[in-house]
């Protein structure tokens, strides 16, 4: 086994983790803030994580990119839906407490 | 170890099913069967068809989601108090009947799976034909070269939906629900400004890649449609019961074109839906995404037409 | 590759006897609606499935089909959606069977 096998088998695992731990979270926590707070975290890392032990493994740099790209387009997305969650759960609490 | 990932998948995707048929939340039902969708993306890209992976994920998965989400609230917000009825009924037959549908297709499927392929299988055929074609992407051959009936004549599906949903919308028309409290923050302006021109990038990469590799025109709409479900639920566009002139123009395009270009094979001594390779499939296929983007957009919103949204 | 064709056509026959299942106890249109998404699932898979014995590289056939099929299937869902609120507004309910009294209109 080469190093980048090595490598990809770590960041591969450790990803993994972090996707368990936040579909643990999102499936355990009592409110919708902490579960966007078990979910964003965990997701964005772990993706990132995955993304990276696939780009290490990766044929040729432009694949590299593209799975960096992949991360950044998921990142800014959850960010976006977590945000407009958090304010529609937040709102409806006001309204009716 | 490639066995045990499929069981896994196809015990995932029974799981989802049955979540599906025997919840008791309706909205429990529908996000599983977003899941099951996304699900199936993966199924497909595992059975070797990543044209299909392409258009289930986002077909099947998010305008299809997007499309029973907002049925759904419509229908809380039309009779609330329904919101929590009774979601099942009870049937003597259903199980048996169910089960001897299951066993049936089972079967039949094993029946099918013991015959040997034919060498001269249609399938065999598109892809020796396919060797002197411009095109390498098998399947966008078949459904251009091989098939265009059934590619013009779901373009005349679809928009035969369109027809439908624009004779049964309402007289006078309530907003969609999510604009009609349209939130505006700087974030939603932010992802937009990043996503709308990346999606009609990627929809251009799949329409122009899919002579080769997978993508096509289905892909290419889905996306744009996509985006088109994305502005309307920010509330850039709205509903309108008639469609402008340029969404006639732009939803006939794709059966038009086809059409059009099917018919000159009569005049090079070919037959009639001979298709001249090179630029006029492209043609086609450009025709055919932007009917694509705009009829899915359509049936999302349930309107015969949309306009921008005087901000 | 024949043990996986037989893992997804059993797994498609099963989704296909829930779908059966789901068409005939769901009260709710919506449900039926789920219902019959998931049957057309159902057959898409087992066409694929099926369509893959034997040969090394995939068939392109049976892929186009689908691929014609899935955008037919959600040709077919709007266009219930609409019907589905349409019955919804014009009668305030959705029960396609009254008489069954699931759901007493009153």
């Amino acid at each position: 086994m080469s190093w980048q096998d090595w490598a990809s088998g770590v960041l591969l695992l450790l990803g993994c983790g972090f996707y368990l731990a936040g579909t643990l979270g999102m499936l355990r926590f009592p409110d919708a803030l902490s579960r966007l707070h078990a979910l964003t975290k965990t997701d964005n890392l772990g993706l990132m994580l995955v993304c990276a032990a696939l780009a290490v493994r990766a044929e040729s740099l432009r694949i590299a990119t593209l799975l960096g790209v992949v991360w950044l387009l998921g990142i800014t997305a959850s960010t976006v839906s977590a945000h407009l969650i958090a304010r529609y759960a937040r709102r409806s609490k006001e309204a009716e407490p | 170890m490639t066995l045990a990932l499929d069981i896994l998948l196809a015990l995932g995707l029974l799981w989802l099913g049955w979540q599906v048929v025997s919840g008791r939340a309706l909205f429990r039902s529908i996000v599983m069967l977003i899941v099951l969708g996304l699900l199936m993306a993966v199924v497909w890209s595992r059975l070797g068809a990543p044209d299909l992976a392409l258009a289930e994920a986002a077909v099947g998965a998010a305008v299809t989601g997007a499309m029973l989400l907002l049925a759904y609230r419509r229908i809380i917000e039309l009779r609330p108090e329904r919101a929590h009825q009774s979601l099942l009924r009870r049937s003597r037959l259903a199980a048996p009947l169910a089960l001897l549908c299951g066993a049936l297709v089972m079967g039949l499927g094993f029946e099918l799976l013991k015959l040997s392929s034919p060498a001269d299988s249609a399938g065999a055929a598109a892809l020796a034909a396919m060797q002197q074609s411009e095109l390498s992407n098998p399947v966008t051959g078949v459904l251009l070269l091989f098939r265009g009936y059934d590619t013009l004549l779901e373009m005349g599906v679809l928009l035969a939906a369109w027809l439908g949903v624009k004779m049964v919308q309402p007289a006078e028309r309530q907003e969609l629900p999510v604009s009609r409290t349209p939130l505006p923050t700087y974030l939603t302006d932010a992802l937009l400004a990043v996503v709308i021109p990346g999606v009609v990038l990627v929809a251009g990469y799949l329409l122009h890649a899919g002579g080769s590799a997978p993508g096509g025109a289905f892909q290419a709409g889905a996306v744009l449609a996509g985006a088109g479900v994305l502005l309307a639920l920010t509330g850039r566009l709205r509903p309108t019961p008639e469609p402008s002139q340029l969404q006639r123009i732009a939803l006939a395009l794709g059966v038009v074109t086809f059409a059009a270009i099917a018919s000159v094979g009569p005049l090079f001594g070919k037959p009639v839906m001979w298709l001249p390779e090179g630029w006029a499939l492209y043609v086609i296929e450009g025709a055919m995404t932007i009917s694509i983007a705009l009829c899915l957009l359509l049936l999302f919103i349930s309107a015969g037409g949309v306009q921008r949204r005087e901000p | 590759m024949n043990h996986s064709g037989f893992v997804y056509l059993a797994a498609s026959s099963a989704l296909f006897g829930m779908g059966v299942y789901g068409v005939l106890v769901s009260a709710h249109p919506l449900r039926k609606l789920l219902s019959l998404n998931l049957l057309a699932a159902a057959v898409f898979l087992m066409l694929i499935s099926v369509g893959r014995r034997g040969a090394d590289a995939p068939d392109p056939v049976p892929q186009a089909m689908v691929l014609t099929g899935i955008v037919v299937a959600v040709s077919a869902t709007g266009f219930a959606l609409s019907l589905l609120l349409a019955l919804y507004r014009a009668t305030g309910g959705a029960d396609l069977d009254l008489d069954e009294g699931v759901v007493d209109d009153s």
